[in-house]
């Protein structure tokens, strides 16, 4: 828990952040290479398969995102320590970008290859799903502005989302299964080899670094709001916040 | 740091209340300013002061309905923030809402609190009687008047004896006989040596208060014997 | 046993409050019965789309009636601060949440009872193997209260954004539509057997959420 602590907080020193911006800009650039020219496209769909080195990093942080949720949200209720509240909140936030992005793409890359905008594919419903249970977290966050309860209140949405979201996909997939008629189209194609599959990896790991730089971001944001919220306070509550922070 | 059984078996010797500090936030807005605030045990103690002031937030942040935004403090011996359950098996909160179910008859409301609670159920009746209302005890809460409310309240507080009780206006919107029957519970609680504060602007049965403190802009300001 | 005799005392109070009071039934009865015949209507007059639909529109009106049935146990203990009550008694607060989530259940199984018998009139739906369909409409019933019970605490202190709660509830409570609708259509079209891993779908959902409502009720209670 310590540790994770201090590695968060050495990123998100100014120069940590930098560091970061520069690294998620260079692995964008050598995904984009990748995905764009070198991989070659798809014999059957084509080059709007290309589609899908941005679609799965992007449902990969999504889920990842959440996952970071999930344990900040348990170590909130363990420890009472409002840090890891600022944690959960802004990969929420970051998350449901990535979210609402994968299910954008995700349907965009459907209309060509089904042609239909939506067909209750199972993965792309869960995600689906995950950005509904997302909002719900968010929305819960704007109902009370008493910050130890706003952190309880979503740090219980933020296990509870997360404990649901396999059983739901368990539940679509065998939903899905019972249309043995139509053909199972698999998003990332019956195999991934060679280039593709390496371009895929860097996307996946770009996305990740583009994740922990706007984790940063949010994060500092984080704590200029609860400064911003400190100053608005009376001078005398203000110093007691002070010497309590 | 004294464990907690060793707080219990010297239980006399820790006070009623012990708050350092308190400050509680609502929102921006801050209702207890560090507040500090020292009750011996065995003490009926009167808060008075204006509207806004920060009595009932005061008296909340005690019975643990509230958690201080900073501060520390300790009740009975147990601390404020982590032995929350320990506080509430032994303080009781009345305040004019009365936590009644308006859809269950009088005795149906008591019969639930101590079945919940694991007081003793016969003593239902005697504590009705008490306060006045066991002709009506059948009667569902929702027609009941305040004071009836009130007076119910009280019979509860009557069948679980707490050690500390705190009253938040108690008197307010009240008939004579429901007064009544508040004096009484604070003068058992006083003969039974048990801890008392009230916030009021009325006068405490018979002046039994041993001293009063008064609160103004969220904390206590000065204390009058 | 403490804990059993508490829940036991919440899950009693909550279910007398209902009888006396009819709050739940009184409108949650008419208002299942308004939906179905609106189904009616909608899809009718043809058998056909109802019979085919008719699990669906059963199990949509069951979600939204334990919406409206959670919500409801928790508007009886805004009463007069009674939550709070609760929240200061000294009562183990994950006792205060299986009463709760028991008592909702009970109303809910009551309320699909009656609700199954007039879709069985509305749309001749035959009941095919009645022990499957029990299972999945009392499995069902606990999830859906397990899950209304848990955040019905956090819609009662958000009264003025009363949309929050179906919007919590709704998405998680997805797998207990899915599940509860396959397995009444499997049970009613005689392949009861097929429907025993829906069922244990259910059993897992209902496991999972009344565990975790159990561990973090109380924290959602606190101020």
């Amino acid at each position: 828990m310590d540790v994770a602590a201090r590695g968060i907080g050495k990123a998100t020193t100014r120069s940590g952040e930098r560091l970061l911006g520069a690294a998620a800009l260079a692995s964008l650039a050598v995904s984009a290479v990748l995905s764009l020219v070198v991989a070659p496209p798809d014999a059957v769909q084509g080059e709007v398969q290309r589609l899908m080195y941005i679609h799965v990093p992007a449902a990969w942080l999504a889920y990842l995102a959440f996952a970071v949720v999930f344990i900040a949200s348990i170590a909130y209720l363990r420890t009472s320590r409002i840090r890891w509240d600022r944690l959960a909140a802004a990969s929420a936030e970051i998350g449901v970008l990535f979210t609402a992005l994968a299910i954008a793409l995700g349907s965009l890359w459907g209309k060509p290859v089904w042609g239909t905008w939506w067909t209750w594919d199972p993965r792309l419903t869960t995600t689906a799903m995950l950005l509904l249970i997302y909002l719900g977290y968010l929305a819960v966050r704007r109902i009370t502005d008493n910050p130890t309860r706003r952190a309880r209140w979503a740090a219980v949405i933020g296990i509870v989302g997360f404990i649901d979201v396999p059983i739901v996909h368990l539940s679509v997939v065998w939903w899905r299964s019972l249309h043995q008629g139509s053909t199972v189209f698999r998003l990332g194609g019956p195999e991934i080899h060679g280039a593709m599959l390496v371009a895929l990896l860097a996307g996946v790991a770009a996305f990740t670094v583009v994740y922990a730089y706007l984790m940063t971001l949010r994060l500092r944001v984080g704590r200029l709001e609860e400064r911003a919220v400190r100053e608005a306070l009376s001078p005398t509550v203000a110093q007691v916040a002070e010497e309590d922070a | 740091m004294r464990t907690s059984s060793e707080r219990r078996s010297t239980g006399t010797a820790t006070a009623a209340v012990d708050l350092v500090g308190v400050t509680r936030l609502f929102g921006a807005v801050p209702a207890l300013v560090r507040a500090d605030l020292r009750i011996e045990r065995g003490e009926t103690v009167v808060l008075r002061g204006p509207n806004g002031a920060g009595k009932t937030t005061l008296l909340r942040v005690v019975a643990t309905a509230l958690s201080p935004t900073y501060g520390r403090g300790s009740v009975l011996g147990f601390d404020l923030v982590r032995e929350r359950e320990e506080i509430r098996r032994r303080c009781e909160l009345l305040s004019h809402r009365t936590r009644l179910y308006d859809d269950l008859t009088a005795s149906e409301n008591l019969v639930f609190w101590s079945r919940l609670i694991g007081l003793d159920a016969s003593g239902i009746d005697a504590a009705l009687d008490r306060v006045g209302l066991l002709e009506v005890a059948g009667e569902r809460v929702r027609g009941y008047s305040q004071g009836m409310r009130q007076r119910l309240a009280v019979a509860r507080t009557i069948l679980r004896r707490p050690e500390l009780l705190l009253l938040d206006e108690p008197y307010t919107g009240l008939d004579a006989e429901a007064r009544h029957a508040v004096d009484d519970l604070i003068r058992a609680a006083h003969g039974d040596g048990r801890t008392v504060l009230v916030a009021t602007h009325h006068a405490v049965a018979d002046g039994l208060a041993d001293r009063s403190l008064h609160v103004d802009g969220g904390r206590i300001v000065r204390e009058a014997p | 046993m403490t804990f059993v005799r508490q829940a036991t005392a919440i899950a009693g109070k909550d279910l007398r409050i209902e009888v006396r009071g009819k709050h739940a039934l009184g409108t949650l009865l008419p208002f299942a019965a308004t939906l179905l015949i609106a189904f009616g209507f909608a899809f009718g007059p043809g058998r056909d789309v109802l019979d085919r639909t008719a699990p669906g529109l059963l199990w949509m009106a069951v979600l939204f009636a334990g919406v409206m049935a959670a919500r409801r146990a928790y508007q009886a203990e805004a009463e007069d601060g009674a939550l709070e009550g609760l929240l200061l008694a000294p009562v183990d607060k994950a006792a205060v949440f299986v009463g709760k989530v028991a008592a909702i259940a009970l109303e809910l199984i009551a309320l699909v009872s009656a609700v199954l018998l007039l879709v069985v009139v509305l749309f001749d739906l035959s009941l095919g193997s009645p022990l499957a369909l029990a299972g999945a409409f009392a499995l069902g019933s606990l999830g859906l209260a397990a899950v209304g019970g848990l955040f019905g605490v956090v819609a009662e202190a958000a009264r003025t954004r009363e949309a929050i709660f179906p919007m919590l509830v709704l998405p998680l409570a997805t797998p207990v539509l899915i599940a509860g609708v396959r397995a009444t259509d499997l049970a009613t079209t005689g392949r009861a057997g097929e429907a025993l891993s829906w069922l244990g779908l259910l059993v897992a959902f209902d496991v999972v959420f009344v565990s975790v409502g159990i561990l973090v009720f109380g924290s959602l209670m606190e101020d």
